[in-house]
């Protein structure tokens, strides 16, 4: 619904003006940004890397030498994670399991950063269709369509991706089911990055979140960029990892599925 | 839905005082009238009006020479009352635009003294009034407020050729633009939901149409425009920064008239004359947009399905059943309608009412009563993949009210009233079809009602020294039925409790004092100081650079408190060469409470909990404003620079500090001149400038989630690029008319066709106008991204609305 906004806005904006400029901004001191996942399909994974100055290259340095844990509060097992390449750690010791809360643990320079997430029960995705929509350019594209019963009586927050060629597209979907509980979904994925074309095959992901992380990612696609409508107050996305860490942990279900566009 | 209103006061629920008010206004109401009587004094009452149309002039001063400190102003109904000792006098009848007229009066007992001012009575009849003339703006305490005439809005270009008074007043001070695109406007650093606009005395809740591109002010239908932007009178209340008092036309009462305009954009076509001749007239006005018609032309086959118009239609009758009585019945209806193809459309609108009867108690008290409707809803329709959706949202208020003048002498005169208005918000209504991956919903309507009784003394003290002081009390109660939550400061829901109908759950009880003074120094000059304090009940939630359609009115509840502003002001006011310029430079300090924000990544959108997603705080806004006006002669204009700041401390938000409201504008500047440049053309141009609006950009970037994010510290810490632009138009009036009022030497020549006989009845002009001229490409927002041709870095984008904008529109009376 908020994208309709949108739409109008550019039936009149769409004889505006558009030029690069460049605009006087400060360097705000380096943060660390951890992106930590558990899923119940593979096993804890977390990145760790830094911000950088907007100038810069898009380039954004690794952290090496953190000592990073999850730990499983269902059933104690705590899982210390290597460092497999620069800024990535992950084990083999165990995946995730729907319905188990989640600790994460991070210190980097000294500085401990945790956070926690419970692992919602998994809602299958039924199936991905294709449509063809007219996006905010006037442009006809295709769009993937994910179709699933929603669980009634229950909050659920759904998350995707897409992959194509084995890049993934940098694109943020997410979907609550506040107005939509028990309903049946046809929720039409709408890119801004990429046009999907014809015969090229789709790696689509479901992701069931738990809220934090779906607020997260709600809110981060207000302050990506990618598309070119941002929010009038961009503000960093709450995050769910405590000393002012960005990014995320989430503990969620996954469901990939590889399907042909047409 | 009255019953509701008396089902409501009868719950016994009401503070208790406020019944002795109720009380204690209706015992003056009937007692007055007797006070009044025999003083050994008599009074000359009447109506204002313009001898050729029969429009009441607002605002006309009305003295006797013969008696020092006597002068009145005639009120929003063209009345005016002035009592004397018996005896012989001239009366002295002046306005903007109207030689002054002198009646003689031999005041024996009450006289009903109705004047009728004539634009053409030139300089002919050789009377010069000795009577110092002295200057309203100079005399009257009140300051912060600016009027219009009607020749002002005609003259000063505007987008699209359109003229819209609601553009015209952002080019005086302290009222400032909220840019291209978008009709908001700020009065002093305040929000943009902090401005009371009323048409007729019904509140207007959003007055643009087309994304504000225009207003929904048809100023065919306009007669006089009043800003009230320091001290408000205690008549006005019910929004924090200012009251925006627009008076449609009555309609002439004397022929026939219909007239219109044929523009790029849009087209208005007007009528008005007397039901009755001298005792009643109508007005009607409308108008209709086509930019759509351009759509159509389009190549590109979904673009032609697009559709983009509004249309508005102002109504007003009036008839004098008697001497003593008038009644007004008056009516605005507007639509905007746009849509992408079929899968996606958005209509929405106001509807206004306004039922009046003037009653004029024994010449000296003269009393308004009116109920008002006022209506504001939207609908939303999407149509997409297996989405069949409508959603619908309107705000309604049912208002009766009664504004009473006494006219106790020449030095006293006491303003009182009531209103009583009935809110009703449907914040939403989602209808979804089986297939829709939505569920259909109502979300609960809210009910309120907003109460007010005041009361105010304009005194002349000395004949240099005069108050404008007043009380308005404020009661404001949320109904049921309904069911009430309260929320923790994370925004979960702790408890809930459910209304009946009409049971209150909360009220809030507000006095606010209205105080001013002014000090006349000199013949010329005065110095003004004042002190406001005003309450908001109704929020408006808005989150984005420019106002939408869909925000969504709140009322203050259980959880949201009202918002309650304290404004102390100080001024010096100046006029030369004989009132010809008028200068003036006013100090402004405003300090304001419960100011709402969100949280971030707020839920606005269809939540029955959207009070748990606001955060609330304080506000300050100071400035200093200057302004120099030339009022006549072949070149008029002004120039107005305000030097401000304003800002916010808000729980949750920039850490708990004081951070720029995006509406801070530390300069803005505005220069309007309108140049008589012969009979028929008249050029005019208007030049704006203003400090950008603070914005957050980010200051650094990260990757997550495999994208590029942009990192953000403190809110409002960067400014867009100042804002400037230049509008130049010119009028060319057809042969059929002369300059008209001017004053001076173009009604001397208007009289001068009546002179050789031919008096035309048919009136054309030609109106060319170019909107920003000189093409500058202001920034309508700033965006970033990765750059699309190279993806290791990123970019900020500019966006512009437009650049040079030139139109035609062609205008026609009969």
């Amino acid at each position: 619904m908020k994208k309709g906004f949108l739409i109008v806005g550019v039936l009149v904006g769409g004889m505006a003006c558009k030029k690069v400029v460049s605009v006087g901004l400060r360097d705000a001191p380096s943060q660390v940004v951890i992106e930590g996942v558990v899923t119940n399909g593979g096993t804890p994974q977390v990145k760790i890397s830094r911000s950088v100055a907007f100038s810069a290259a898009n380039s954004y340095p690794p952290v090496s030498g953190a000592v990073v844990t999850v730990t499983d509060s269902n059933n104690g097992l705590v899982a210390v994670l290597k460092e497999s390449s620069a800024g990535m750690y992950g084990t083999r010791t165990y995946s995730g399991v729907p319905g188990h809360a989640y600790q994460l643990s991070v210190t980097v320079d000294g500085v401990v950063y945790t956070a926690s997430s419970v692992m919602p029960r998994q809602v299958a995705l039924d199936s991905i269709t294709f449509a063809m929509n007219t996006d905010l350019n006037n442009h006809k594209d295709i769009n993937a369509v994910v179709n699933f019963q929603d669980p009634p009586g229950v909050a659920n927050y759904y998350q995707f991706t897409e992959e194509i060629g084995g890049r993934v597209l940098p694109d943020v979907f997410v979907f609550e089911d506040r107005l939509s509980d028990g309903r049946y979904i046809e929720q039409p994925l709408f890119n801004d990055s990429t046009y999907l074309q014809r015969g090229e095959e789709l790696t689509l992901t479901m992701n069931c979140v738990d809220r934090n992380v779906y607020d997260y990612f709600f809110t981060l696609s207000g302050v990506t960029g990618n598309n070119g409508f941002q929010t009038a107050t961009p503000a960093n996305p709450a995050s769910n990892i405590s000393n002012g860490a960005l990014g995320y942990f989430s503990a969620h279900t996954t469901q990939r599925v590889k399907v042909e566009i047409y | 839905m009255s019953l509701a209103i008396l089902q409501t006061i009868g719950t016994r629920r009401l503070p208790s005082f406020f019944y002795k008010l109720i009380g204690g206004w209706l015992g003056l109401l009937f007692f007055l009238p007797a006070i009044a009587q025999g003083q050994g004094r008599y009074t000359i009452s009447g109506t204002v009006r313009d001898r050729k149309t029969g429009e009441v002039l607002i605002g006309a001063s009305v003295s006797l020479r013969e008696i020092a400190r006597s002068g009145v102003q005639s009120n929003v109904y063209g009345f005016y009352a002035i009592s004397a000792p018996v005896g012989s006098y001239h009366l002295l009848v002046s306005f903007t635009g109207y030689p002054t007229d002198t009646i003689s009066i031999d005041l024996r007992r009450n006289i009903l003294q109705p004047v009728e001012l004539d634009a053409a009575a030139g300089t002919l009849t050789g009377v010069v009034v000795s009577a110092q003339k002295r200057s309203e703006t100079i005399a009257r305490p009140l300051m912060g407020v600016q009027k219009l005439t009607t020749d002002e809005i005609r003259n000063i270009p505007v987008i699209f050729g359109e003229k819209d008074v609601l553009k015209t007043i952002q080019l005086l001070p302290g009222i400032q633009f909220a840019g291209d695109g978008n009709s908001s406007f700020y009065v002093r650093g305040g929000g943009a939901d902090q401005n009371l606009i009323l048409l007729d005395e019904a509140t207007v809740y959003n007055p643009s149409h087309l994304l504000g591109f225009f207003s929904t002010f048809n100023s065919d239908a306009i007669k006089d425009v009043t800003v009230y932007k320091g001290a408000m009178p205690a008549e006005y209340g019910g929004r924090l920064s200012s009251a925006v008092d627009i008076r449609m036309n009555d309609g002439n009462s004397k022929d026939f008239h219909f007239g219109g305009g044929i523009g790029l954009i849009s087209s208005r076509l007007n009528a008005e004359g007397p039901i009755v001749k001298d005792q009643g007239s109508f007005s009607v006005s409308g108008r209709r947009t086509y930019a759509d018609l351009f759509l159509k032309l389009s190549g590109d086959s979904s673009t032609r399905q697009n559709s983009l118009y509004f249309y508005d239609l102002n109504i007003k009758g009036n008839y004098r059943p008697g001497a003593q009585d008038r009644i007004y019945l008056s009516g605005y209806f507007g639509r905007d309608n746009l849509a992408f193809g079929q899968t996606f459309g958005i209509d929405y609108g106001n509807a206004t009412g306004t039922a009046r009867w003037n009653h004029i108690f024994n010449s000296r008290l003269f009393s308004n009563a009116s109920f008002i409707y006022s209506d504001y809803r939207y609908k939303i329709r999407i149509n997409s993949n297996n989405n069949d959706i409508n959603i619908t949202s309107d705000i309604r208020d049912l208002n009766l009210k009664d504004d009473l003048q006494y006219y106790i002498d020449a030095s006293n005169k006491i303003d009182f009233g009531l209103s009583v208005i009935h809110h009703t918000i449907s914040p939403g209504v989602i209808s979804a079809s089986r297939q829709s991956s939505y569920n259909s919903m109502a979300l609960q309507k809210k009910y309120s009602l907003e109460n007010a009784v005041y009361v105010s003394h304009e005194w002349s003290l000395a004949e240099s020294l005069h108050f404008n002081y007043g009380l308005r009390a404020t009661s404001f109660s949320v109904v049921g039925p309904g069911v009430f939550y309260t929320y923790d400061s994370a925004g979960n829901t702790v408890d809930s409790a459910k209304y009946r109908a009409g049971r209150v759950v909360k009220t809030y009880v507000n006095a606010e004092p209205r105080i001013s003074v002014s000090w006349q120094v000199g013949a010329t000059s005065s110095i003004k100081a004042g002190y406001n304090r005003n309450t908001q009940v109704l929020h408006l939630l808005s989150n984005s650079t420019s106002a939408n359609p869909t925000d969504l009115w709140i009322p203050s509840s259980n959880n949201v408190k009202p918002e309650v502003a304290n404004q102390v002001s100080l001024g010096y006011f100046r006029n030369f060469n004989e009132d010809r310029y008028e200068l003036s430079a006013e100090g402004y300090y405003k300090t304001m409470s419960h100011q709402i924000d969100y949280k971030n990544g707020a839920q606005l959108i269809a939540n029955e909990n959207v009070e748990s997603q606001l955060v609330e705080g304080a506000g300050r806004a100071y400035g200093l404003e200057l302004f120099l006006k030339k009022k006549e002669g072949r070149f008029t204009g002004w120039v107005s620079y305000t030097l401000s700041r304003t800002e916010l401390k808000i729980d949750g938000v920039n850490r708990g500090q004081w951070y720029p409201a995006r509406q801070d504008r530390t300069h803005d500047i505005g220069v309007v001149g309108i140049y008589q440049a012969s009979r028929r053309w008249t050029l005019s141009g208007t030049w704006v400038y203003y400090t950008g609006n603070a914005v957050t950009f980010p200051s650094g970037k990260y990757q997550v989630a495999g994208q590029t994010a942009f990192l953000y510290t403190e809110r409002n810490g960067y400014r867009m690029p100042a804002y400037h632009r230049m509008d130049v138009a010119a009028t060319l009036q057809g042969k059929g008319g002369g300059a008209r009022d001017q004053g001076g030497e173009g009604a001397g020549l208007a009289r001068g066709d009546e002179k050789r006989g031919q008096k035309r009845r048919y009136e054309s002009s030609w109106t060319f106008s170019v909107y920003n001229l000189y093409g500058r490409e202001n920034a309508y927002s700033i965006v970033f991204q990765n750059d699309p041709d190279d993806p290791t870095k990123t970019q900020a984008l500019r966006y512009a609305l437009f650049r040079w904008i030139p139109s035609v529109t062609w205008n026609f009376k009969f």
